[in-house]
């Protein structure tokens, strides 16, 4: 029992977040990347969450960790562009598998999530300094 | 000293600090629920039904030392429905409710606390806090 209830839980979860929104920052400052580092072109990434109890706060309490960064195999879009410096011999270029409507929608349910354990810092906050505060 | 101690073993006093403690993990509840709100497969997490019926039958009885012993619990919530693909059944909107209403509750259960307390000491002084 700390003073803060559960902050260890929602801090858990403002990190996962963040890193989410990060991911996705990635992927669309990589949406036309067409020679990753390892030469080919740029696959999205995908954040996998997986909960974790924490026993600290109590039975059945459980924060949130990234489980893995995964790449998305999907293949990307070919187009035929020949002037393009990465087109193959048929004149084809491979795009990234990114999809920029999909990572908006990605981004704002990561950060509404945000949004929600904030609320819930702004609420331990409160019972805290409540809990401070009895019988003055 | 009779007074004094009437005053701090009262079944309301009693019941006030258990339900803050009862608040305070309700508010853990909520906590670990919207962490979890993009995690696959998660379940809701809330306070136990059976402790909900128990607590409520001890301060029903206004017996200090029965709602004394009514310890919190918290039980994986497996019935409210999933409505997504991923099988996690935290609704976002009705646990930020939730959460306000604990604080909200929280406020009342520390008001209480703190009038006992001025109480006292306007009875030992004799000026109003």
């Amino acid at each position: 029992m700390n003073v803060i209830s559960a902050s260890s839980i929602t801090g858990s979860a403002l990190d996962a977040e963040k890193m989410r929104v990060d991911i996705v920052s990635q992927n669309i400052a990589n949406a036309n990347t067409t020679k990753g580092i390892d030469g080919k072109p740029y696959q999205r990434r995908i954040v996998a969450f997986e909960s974790l109890l924490d026993a600290a706060s109590g039975p059945n309490m459980q924060g949130v960790r990234v489980s893995e960064i995964k790449r998305d195999e999907t293949p990307g879009e070919i187009i035929s562009n020949p002037q393009h410096p990465h087109a193959d011999d048929d004149g084809n270029v491979t795009m990234p598998n990114v999809n920029i409507p999909f990572e908006m929608v990605d981004m704002v349910t990561a950060t509404r999530s945000y949004e929600a354990n904030l609320a819930v810092v702004r609420n331990a906050r409160q019972l805290a300094t409540q809990a401070l505060s009895i019988g003055r | 000293m009779e007074m004094v101690a009437s005053l701090f073993s009262s079944d309301n006093y009693t019941a006030v600090k258990k339900m803050m403690d009862v608040s305070a993990l309700r508010h853990a509840s909520i906590a670990s629920n919207l962490a979890n709100v993009s995690t696959p497969g998660y379940k809701r997490v809330d306070m136990s039904k059976s402790f909900e019926d128990e607590l409520r039958a001890s301060i029903k009885s206004r017996n200090a030392d029965e709602i004394a012993v009514a310890s919190p619990r918290t039980e994986v919530d497996t019935l409210t429905p999933s409505t997504r693909a991923d099988g996690n059944n935290v609704h976002i909107d009705s646990e930020l409710l939730g959460l306000t209403k604990n604080t909200m509750n929280f406020n009342v259960l520390t008001d209480f606390a703190s009038g006992s307390l001025k109480q006292l000491r306007h009875a030992i002084t004799g000026r109003p806090a």
